[in-house]
């Protein structure tokens, strides 16, 4: 299975608890965490857990097609929607009652995938912020061309071909997360897709386990020469 | 001494074990926040800071109430002052080392005994690193003060608090300590480092 070239960097924001800059075939996207913290507005707080904030947008300049718009739209609603699902699967929110958690993911340039990879991204950022969650989370779209599945299209395929289907998930525990999809897949071809997915996200998290090792292991082993 | 890298998700034992950042799951348990395994020892490298009863920390004066004051100790959650518990008037601003006195379910804390901290400087540091930055029975603090002749207080929640003497120094040594806090022979280093650049100075 090819993926594109991925590549992650973490602590990327000084100023944000946590943060991760994803680059993944053309995409670039930066996530960042903030939290946990007092809950705003105050009426939301929830006695019992953590309030987990997600949202995702696309800068005006991310691609030809956003050019000019700025803020949110319903698609960039529902992906925020479907990322607060994951992470609040994931995080261990009853540790910090009466907070909330804010996750933003600020996709800077697009090239298909971007909810994937913004999630991806969000994962690690979580993690660099020392925030306890129950495992790293990743994922890849599978898409269909000509009737053949494939793995992480990037936009101009995704256009092309008759289906896509983006879903994130736990390898640990073997759960799906997120998972949604367009277009029409036979019963086979979902369960094909669904492995292939298995099989995308563990590379996807070589990746993420890179990029944490990169930032953390300076503060092992012997000292650093001076 | 092998030590190494943990990831959330990484299984750390076989049995349910009661670990500092971890959490236990169908009789294991795992990592739940990045850490270092060091032989039977789970050590968290990042977090923030959750009050704990009996610890001193650094907060400050954030609002005032007939009863009281409420303190934000560097946490997501803050600490409550009751007039009960002080004979001092505090402003909002004032700086403080307070101790934590109760905390309950919710991470609502009671603070006592403050004691007002005036002029100085504040540092941050991430709060799981403190224990290195205070060393053994105090060693590495001492060390710290030997070198710059700074008053130095390490509030358990990652606020430092330095007057007098070479803050900058202090203030660079614990910095050191910090990014360095896992490697063998850090207060040797520090010492060193101290030295060299005590010498500089003069």
């Amino acid at each position: 299975m090819d993926l594109r070239n991925l590549k992650i960097t973490a602590g990327v924001l000084k100023k944000a608890n946590g943060s991760a800059m994803i680059e993944w075939g053309n995409n670039r996207i930066l996530a960042s965490v903030y939290g946990p913290r007092e809950v705003f507005p105050k009426h939301m707080t929830d006695p019992r857990k953590a309030l987990i904030n997600a949202r995702y947008v696309m800068a005006p300049f991310s691609s030809s097609e956003e050019h000019g718009r700025s803020g949110p739209n319903r698609r960039s609603i529902e992906i925020s929607k479907v990322a607060k699902h994951v992470f609040e699967n994931n995080v261990l929110v009853h540790q910090f009652p009466k907070t909330m958690i804010n996750i933003n993911m600020e996709v800077l340039q697009s090239d298909g995938g971007t909810r994937v990879a913004a999630i991806t991204a969000a994962s690690v950022a979580l993690v660099d912020a020392g925030i306890p969650v129950r495992d790293l989370v990743q994922g890849v779209s599978i898409g269909k061309i000509e009737g053949m599945q494939v793995a992480d299209l990037d936009k101009t395929e995704d256009n092309y071909g008759d289906s896509d289907m983006p879903a994130i998930v736990s390898l640990r525990t073997g759960e799906i997360l997120l998972y949604q999809m367009d277009g029409k897949l036979t019963k086979a071809e979902v369960d094909n897709a669904l492995s292939m997915i298995f099989e995308g996200a563990k590379k996807v998290r070589e990746k993420q386990v890179e990029a944490l090792r990169a930032k953390y292991e300076t503060s092992l082993g012997e000292a650093p020469q001076e | 001494m092998d030590k190494k890298i943990v990831l959330p998700g990484d299984a750390v034992a076989d049995k349910p074990l009661k670990l500092e950042g971890c959490f236990v799951e169908n009789g294991k348990t795992y990592a739940a926040v990045v850490s270092v395994a060091q032989e039977d020892r789970i050590i968290p490298l990042k977090g923030r800071y959750l009050p704990n009863y009996g610890d001193y920390v650094v907060g400050i004066i954030k609002d005032e109430r007939f009863s009281g004051y409420s303190v934000e100790i560097n946490s997501p959650y803050e600490g409550q002052l009751s007039n009960r518990d002080t004979r001092e008037e505090f402003r909002v601003g004032d700086v403080v080392l307070v101790k934590i006195m109760a905390v309950d379910e919710v991470n609502n804390a009671i603070v006592v005994e403050p004691r007002r901290l005036t002029d100085g400087e504040i540092i941050e540091i991430e709060s799981v690193k403190v224990p290195r930055v205070i060393g053994r029975s105090g060693s590495m603090l001492g060390i710290l003060k030997q070198y710059t002749a700074t008053d130095i207080i390490v509030g358990k929640n990652g606020r430092v608090y330095l007057k007098g003497g070479n803050t900058v120094l202090a203030t660079l040594a614990i910095l050191k300590i910090c990014r360095e806090a896992h490697t063998s022979g850090l207060t040797d280093r520090i010492t060193a480092f101290l030295q060299n650049e005590s010498k500089k100075v003069n």
